[in-house]
């Protein structure tokens, strides 16, 4: 009982613990806010990287594997899949305005099932706002322009189906959808937004024209890829030159970099791998349906007339209700879409068999970027926990220097018949004492911060813009996390339980640890030196 | 200051059915009323403090024994080993081992010999059959005097032990306080009171558990005279309504002369006794 009465009183009546309380508030709150900003940062990667992927992707990557529609038609008539959709991915070069070209990630994708398969729609730059992004105070977003309006739901719209309507013919072609960050056109914004840059082109007249660089609006680029046999061995180069329906933001800053959205049916007769029509001898085996391409010949009479089918390079498949937490786990619906695809496999003696296929989900495909920023936050977390160890040797140091003042106190608790243990325990209970303040206080100070850590970094560089203007005339720029600089527009931050229960008890154990040797120290102290200690 | 009416009879905290062990304690009051048997016997005491690597001797074989119900004043000069004589009698220090030509040392205490007691054994003596009274009152400052005063009692009973009887305790200290003129400092703290009013709840804080043995080492010597005489005319009133056996150690032939007996120490040695 005296343990309780005398920790209370301890902790209530000195500025000491209440300063190593104090630093414990402080450690515990800098390891759980980092934790979290990082945790944050980490799943908002991953749920980027998953944007454009879906939740199991099928691949043969190259050459492709033809039959992909009777694929999807079994994996779609399975009640754990919600969809599927065919994609190819190949590297191809863009010419980019000024002539200059650029390597880029290809993906020919048909615009209804890959909307329905990742958040694709989402990811649409170009299209109507209604309100305007958080950051945007000043409603500078041009996508908020009630004149632009009937433009942008036409972007839109050209953007899902991946085409728009030509001009001069009135016939819907095939279009691009560019990465946002491609080709560098699009200008970021303060508060996390895009506009599109202009460009002064001088003639030699010495006049001056003002170039748009708005792409979606009658902007074309020419594309190249270069098709391959089928045994991956590269053919002739094939260009096209397409008109830009929109631009895509997946928030990860690689992707909308280099990757280029073009319709499937359009990648497909560029790299070769649509269906093809082709003659051969009776009797002849058909090897492959690469080994030649006679598309506009006409069979010869002795000949007969085989269907190579369409390809493509991979099968995205969505899980029913993935974010159910009754949905089967990604790993067993991986396997689930492989026994899918062992059973399309025996029925196409032309397919990649089961076992060679890849299947992985979207955190196997994203596993080396999901890796790395784990290995990222592993490394900030030992760098802040060995800083919070301090926290440790400040306890020892207060609690030593208490029991050094508290020594006569130590003599008369002995005197009045505590044991050696029950002194040893006031002083380990005082520690666990200052451990479950700071700990508590700590994990409230992270979860206040971390709640509103967008509104203190805008308070902090209002403030540093308020400071700089007032001394120098010229505000200082104090943004830490720059929505010009990062992909993500707000500091990303996630507080999940078993996070702040580790560095909460973690904090308690410091302190206990702390208090360890000076605790040993009071219950080794001989009564009666303590009684005439001075 | 206040000082303690002199008609107030004391409190006593087994008749208020605080004490854990009844039987023992109501033994013990007998043993107190009897008053014919010895209390505690000390034989051959030798002590020996080390300092650095000089064997400094104390106590060179003191032999000494107390009756139930008596007030014993060991009187010696400052160095004379009466403090240390109070400490090994009172269970906070032990006697020198024997060996090397020296007898073994006992203390007995109700038949029992303190010296060879194991530490548990002498944290339980400390706690329910001695209570101590110190020159400079060592009350805790972050504590009220009640705190102070129940402290004792908290390390006897034990969290859910003191819990169980925390009204009958808390009313015993307040009854001790009160009689001690004390009733209006209980929410005090002890830098709020005067020197005299310390040692009051410090000899409050030593009576909470009805010990059989009161030690009180120099218990006037950080006082005046008048404040003193206040504090002696204290343990001569609980001496007398509770038949208290008390060791009381000074310097001053004064204040030893209000004590039954006197034992004189010198230099570590029994000199005198006188009746």
């Amino acid at each position: 009982m005296y343990h309780a009465l005398l920790t209370r009183r301890y902790l209530t009546s000195k500025v000491m613990p209440l300063l190593a309380s104090l630093a414990v508030v402080l450690c515990t709150a800098m390891v759980l806010i980092t934790w979290s900003v990082m945790g944050g940062f980490l799943m908002n990667l991953t749920q980027a990287g998953r944007s454009l992927i879906g939740d199991v992707r099928i691949a043969w990557p190259s050459v492709g594997f033809p039959h992909y529609d009777d694929l999807i038609e079994r994996l779609e008539a399975d009640p754990e899949v919600a969809g599927a959709a065919p994609l190819i991915e190949t590297f191809g070069m863009i010419t980019l305005l000024e002539n200059k070209t650029e390597g880029v990630l290809i993906r020919g994708v048909e615009g209804e099932s890959f909307a329905r398969v990742t958040t694709y729609a989402d990811t649409l730059w170009w299209k109507p706002l209604a309100e305007p992004m958080k950051k945007d105070t000043e409603r500078e977003d041009v996508r908020l322009e009630p004149t632009d309006h009937d433009l942008l739901e036409r972007l839109y719209k050209d953007g899902l189906s991946l085409s728009e309507i030509d001009r001069e013919t009135g016939q819907r072609e095939s279009a691009l959808v560019l990465g946002i960050e491609v080709g560098g056109w699009n200008m970021r914004t303060d508060w996390g937004g895009y506009y599109p840059r202009v460009q002064f082109i001088n003639g030699s007249d010495g006049s001056s024209e003002v170039q748009n660089l708005f792409m979606p609006a009658g902007g074309e680029l020419t594309v190249l890829v270069v098709p391959l046999d089928s045994r991956g061995r590269p053919m002739e180069a094939r260009t096209a030159k397409l008109p830009v329906a929109n631009e895509f933001e997946s928030g990860l800053y690689d992707i909308d970099r280099k990757t280029v959205l073009m319709d499937l049916k359009a990648l497909q007769r560029m790299l070769r791998m649509h269906e093809v029509k082709r003659a051969v001898r009776s009797g002849d085996e058909v090897s492959s349906p690469l080994d030649g391409f006679f598309e506009d010949a006409e069979p010869a009479p002795e000949r007969e007339v085989v269907v190579a089918p369409a390809r493509v390079t991979a099968v995205l498949v969505r899980q029913a209700d993935s974010d159910d937490s009754s949905a089967m786990d990604l790993d067993a619906f991986r396997e689930h879409c492989r026994a899918i695809y062992a059973e399309f496999a025996a029925a196409h003696p032309d397919v990649p068999d089961a076992g060679s296929i890849g299947v992985e989900t979207w955190e196997d495909a994203n596993r080396m970027m999901i890796e790395a920023v784990k290995k990222e936050t592993g490394l900030v977390l030992i760098i802040f926990t060995f800083i919070s160890i301090t926290a440790v040797f400040l306890v020892f140091a207060i609690f030593w220097a208490m029991i050094s003042e508290k020594t006569k106190d130590i003599g008369v608790l002995r005197a009045l018949g505590a044991s050696r243990m029950g002194v040893a325990w006031l002083w380990l209970r005082y520690g666990l004492a200052i451990g479950v303040v700071g700990s508590v206080g700590g994990g409230l100070l992270a979860w206040a911060i971390v709640t509103n850590i967008n509104e203190i970094h805008e308070g902090i560089a209002a403030s540093g813009a308020w400071l700089g203007q007032t001394l120098t005339g010229v505000p200082w720029n104090w943004y830490i996390w720059d929505p010009k600089v990062y992909v993500f527009k707000e500091i990303p931050h996630s507080i999940e339980p078993w996070k702040a229960a580790t560095v909460l008890i973690f904090g308690l154990l410091s302190c206990l640890f702390g208090a360890l040797v000076p605790a040993a120290r009071a219950a080794r102290m001989h009564p009666v030196k303590a009684l005439r200690f001075e | 200051m206040s000082t303690p009416p002199e008609t107030t009879r004391l409190p006593d905290p087994v008749a208020t059915g605080t004490g854990q062990h009844g039987s023992e304690s109501r033994a013990t009051t007998q043993d107190r009323a009897s008053g014919d048997a010895a209390l505690l016997r000390v034989t051959g005491l030798r002590k020996t403090y080390r300092l650095g690597r000089v064997d400094v001797p104390v106590l060179h074989g003191v032999d000494i024994e107390f009756g139930r119900g008596e007030w014993i004043a060991i009187l010696g000069a400052s160095g004379s080993g009466k403090s240390t004589l109070l400490h090994l009698i009172g269970g906070l220090d032990r006697p020198d081992k024997p060996g090397n030509g020296k007898p073994r040392a006992t203390i007995r205490f109700n038949a029992r010999d303190v010296a060879s007691f194991s530490h548990a054994e002498l944290d339980r003596y400390r706690c329910r059959d001695v209570g101590f009274v110190f020159q400079f009152y060592h009350l805790l400052p972050e504590l009220t005097v009640t705190d102070n005063v129940l402290l004792g009692a908290m390390i006897r009973h034990g969290r859910f032990g003191y819990m169980a009887k925390r009204a009958d305790l808390r009313k015993a200290a307040a009854d001790l306080l009160g009689a001690f003129g004390l009733k209006s400092r209980l929410r005090h703290k002890p830098s709020q009171l005067s020197g005299g009013e310390r040692q009051r709840v410090a000899i409050a804080r030593a009576l909470i558990n009805d010990p059989t043995l009161l030690l009180a080492d120099e218990p006037t010597g950080n006082l005046d005279r008048k404040t003193g005489a206040a504090i002696l005319d204290v343990l001569a009133e609980i001496r007398r309504e509770r038949g208290q056996t008390m060791l009381m150690v000074t310097h001053d032939p004064e204040i030893a002369a209000r004590a039954d007996r006197i034992v004189e120490l010198v230099d570590g040695r029994v000199v005198e006794a006188s009746g």
